[in-house]
């Protein structure tokens, strides 16, 4: 062949070559012939061979129709005669319903509560597939359509709810009563998906009320503030003032035990001294008062004694005012000369 | 020979193809005879047909989502709702479906048409907030029948049609925002006055307690002075009055005692008591 393209130089005679490579091929097709289909033969068969791994289900069509359902192992279908889909039916998965990864989609998320006030839910839905062919053959995109049933779900749930309900203790009901709500559309539109979880993953106010509600949160505080002070001011009272209640009456009654101890005192004091004077009226009498005017007198330092013949005839003067001055100023002797005369 | 042979089995097989359909589990197919209707394949498998002369037309069997575009809506109390209606329906009966609408696209744009002609006259006879509520369900079921009953005649069945949305028309938004945020105030408000009221009523108490509870320690320590004070002198009443004229004495020489001190200036007599044997040593008694 080659040989031809360097004789003359005048390029490849076509009639010629068509007639040499269609002679070619036909002794090759009648050599490799055979060889060449069991091969074929052999690839197409191989083609049947499919796997149905852990946590999935093979479902086989034959002709179109639905033939068998196939459970995890290695497994064969007729080629162009049967056609296998292989669902796993085990993985849970989710559809975000109000937000896309971290944005917000606001259409979707923000809704009506039933008190007519605006919230904004972010809803994630966890579902698995429950029956391969529902889902494969009876719902026309499955997935899109728990997507949209999950938003009619969740929002008229929302709408039947006040809004303080739905941002703080009906969260449960409302989680509760959306996955069964979604759980009815979908068996109703035989989707063949079973919804494990619904999860209210965020629920706020919008962003146009946002200050609103936390100034609400922070007069929450406030009021938490005010009582705690406000207990703060008992707890520092009502034990200071028992205290005190307590140290009144314990001194009061000290002060009536004490009382009465002393009369008791004095009162034995004065019996013995009567049981002792009942004995020698007279001589204890003067004993006593003699004792008494001695300790009496004995230390007084201005002292004068006026006879009571003086005391008959003169004008007793006193010298009350030099006694005074004297006594201011510890003159004393003077006093105590006159005295002693 | 062989040529002949070969020619024969290819048109054999061209033959075989167009006499077989396969339907699939998802679809359903009307089969026509040069236009004219003949049979319908709503089962799936295998079927045949007459080769050359008739067609397959294949349609959806599976239940069909269609999310109509949202449109506003007048409710009962006139107020405007923008509500987002979506339906869920099926081809039950594919020869008439053919023959209606033809095809999806046709079939969703009439669906459209009934669905909101329909929605418009239930929204129209509730009250808004009913739709957002609780009357969604019945109203949604209630417009469901009827929407139901005109798409029979196009060969469909209508599973559900629900609302997706229903919200309020942007410029009455802002308003319920002026709202909601009004609403907030005074619920911070109450909250902060709450806060007060609840303080005071502690403090209240609080001095309340004190007040009694010093009140009563005084009563209790004013009863036990008293009877302290009763105790003592009952003490000394029965002592004291054994010898009253005694005690007299014994107690004025006490007094004397106590309250003569060592700078009191004294000026006695001799015809004192004491001083009497410094003037007449002699005299007896």
């Amino acid at each position: 062949m080659r040989s031809r393209f360097d004789d003359d130089g005048s390029g490849p005679n076509i009639a010629e070559v068509v007639a040499e490579v269609s002679d070619a091929l036909r002794g090759n097709v009648r050599r490799f012939g055979p060889l060449l289909f069991a091969v074929l033969a052999v690839a197409v068969v191989v083609t049947g061979v499919y796997s149905v791994g852990p946590g999935e289900q093979g479902v086989v069509r034959r002709f179109g129709r639905e033939h068998r359902t196939a459970a995890p192992g290695l497994h064969y279908a007729i080629p162009l005669v049967e056609a296998v889909n292989v669902v796993n039916i085990e993985e849970v998965r989710r559809v975000e319903v109000g937000f896309n990864g971290e944005t917000t989609i606001n259409e979707e998320a923000l809704m009506l509560t039933g008190d007519e006030n605006i919230v904004e839910v972010q809803m994630v839905v966890q579902y698995r597939v429950a029956d391969p062919t529902r889902y494969l053959f009876r719902l026309r995109d499955p997935e899109r359509t728990l997507h949209v049933a999950s938003e009619v779900a969740l929002r008229s749930v929302v709408g039947r709810t006040n809004i303080d309900d739905v941002m703080t203790t009906g969260r449960q009901q409302v989680q509760a009563a959306t996955r069964e709500l979604l759980q009815a559309l979908m068996d109703d539109y035989e989707g063949g998906l079973e919804i494990t979880e619904v999860k209210l993953d965020a629920v706020d106010a919008p962003d146009e009320v946002k200050d609103a509600f936390n100034a609400v949160t922070r007069a929450r505080e406030d009021k938490e503030k005010l009582v705690n002070e406000a207990r703060g001011y008992q707890e520092d009272k009502v034990p200071r003032a028992r205290g005190e209640a307590q140290s009144i009456v314990r001194g009061a009654e000290a002060y009536k035990e004490q009382r009465v101890l002393r009369a008791q005192g004095d009162a034995d004091k004065f019996e013995a001294m009567l049981a002792e004077y009942q004995k020698a009226k007279n001589v204890t009498r003067q004993r006593l008062y003699i004792e008494t005017m001695e300790r009496v007198l004995g230390p007084i330092k201005t002292k004068m004694i006026i006879d009571q013949g003086v005391g008959g005839e003169t004008v007793p003067l006193l010298p009350l005012r030099a006694a005074a001055a004297a006594g201011a100023a510890q003159a004393a002797p003077v006093a105590a000369r006159e005295a002693s005369r | 020979m062989i040529r002949t042979l070969l020619i024969a089995l290819l048109g054999l097989v061209i033959l075989g193809f167009s006499s077989v359909f396969v339907i699939d589990e998802s679809e359903q197919a009307i089969v026509t005879q040069f236009g004219q209707y003949k049979w319908s394949a709503t089962e799936p498998g295998l079927h045949f047909k007459t080769p050359f002369v008739q067609d397959v037309h294949r349609m959806e069997r599976r239940v069909i989502g269609r999310d109509t575009t949202p449109g506003d809506y007048l409710t009962l109390d006139k107020k405007k709702l923008v509500a987002d209606p979506v339906a869920r329906w099926r081809i039950v009966d594919p020869l008439l479906f053919f023959k209606t609408v033809q095809d999806e696209v046709r079939a969703a744009r009439r669906l459209d048409d009934i669905v909101k002609s329909e929605m418009r006259s239930e929204i129209s006879s509730h009250e808004f907030g009913d739709i957002i509520g609780n009357g969604r369900s019945p109203l949604m079921a209630a417009v469901t029948t009827r929407v139901r009953d005109k798409a029979r005649e196009y060969g469909i069945y209508v599973v559900d049609v629900r609302i997706k949305r229903a919200d309020l028309p942007r410029d009455v938004q802002e308003s319920v925002f002026q709202r909601m945020r009004a609403e907030r105030d005074r619920e911070a408000k109450r909250y902060r006055s709450e806060g007060a009221e609840e303080a005071a009523k502690i403090r209240a108490k609080t001095d309340k307690d004190v007040t009694i509870l010093l009140a009563k320690a005084y009563q209790e320590a004013e009863k036990l002075k008293g009877e302290g004070d009763g105790d003592s002198t009952r003490i000394y009443a029965a002592a004291y009055g054994k010898d009253a004229e005694f005690y007299t004495f014994a107690r004025t020489l006490e007094a004397y005692e106590k309250s003569i001190s060592p700078e009191t200036e004294l000026v006695l007599s001799t015809s004192s008591e004491l001083f009497r044997y410094m003037a007449r040593p002699a005299e007896a008694k």
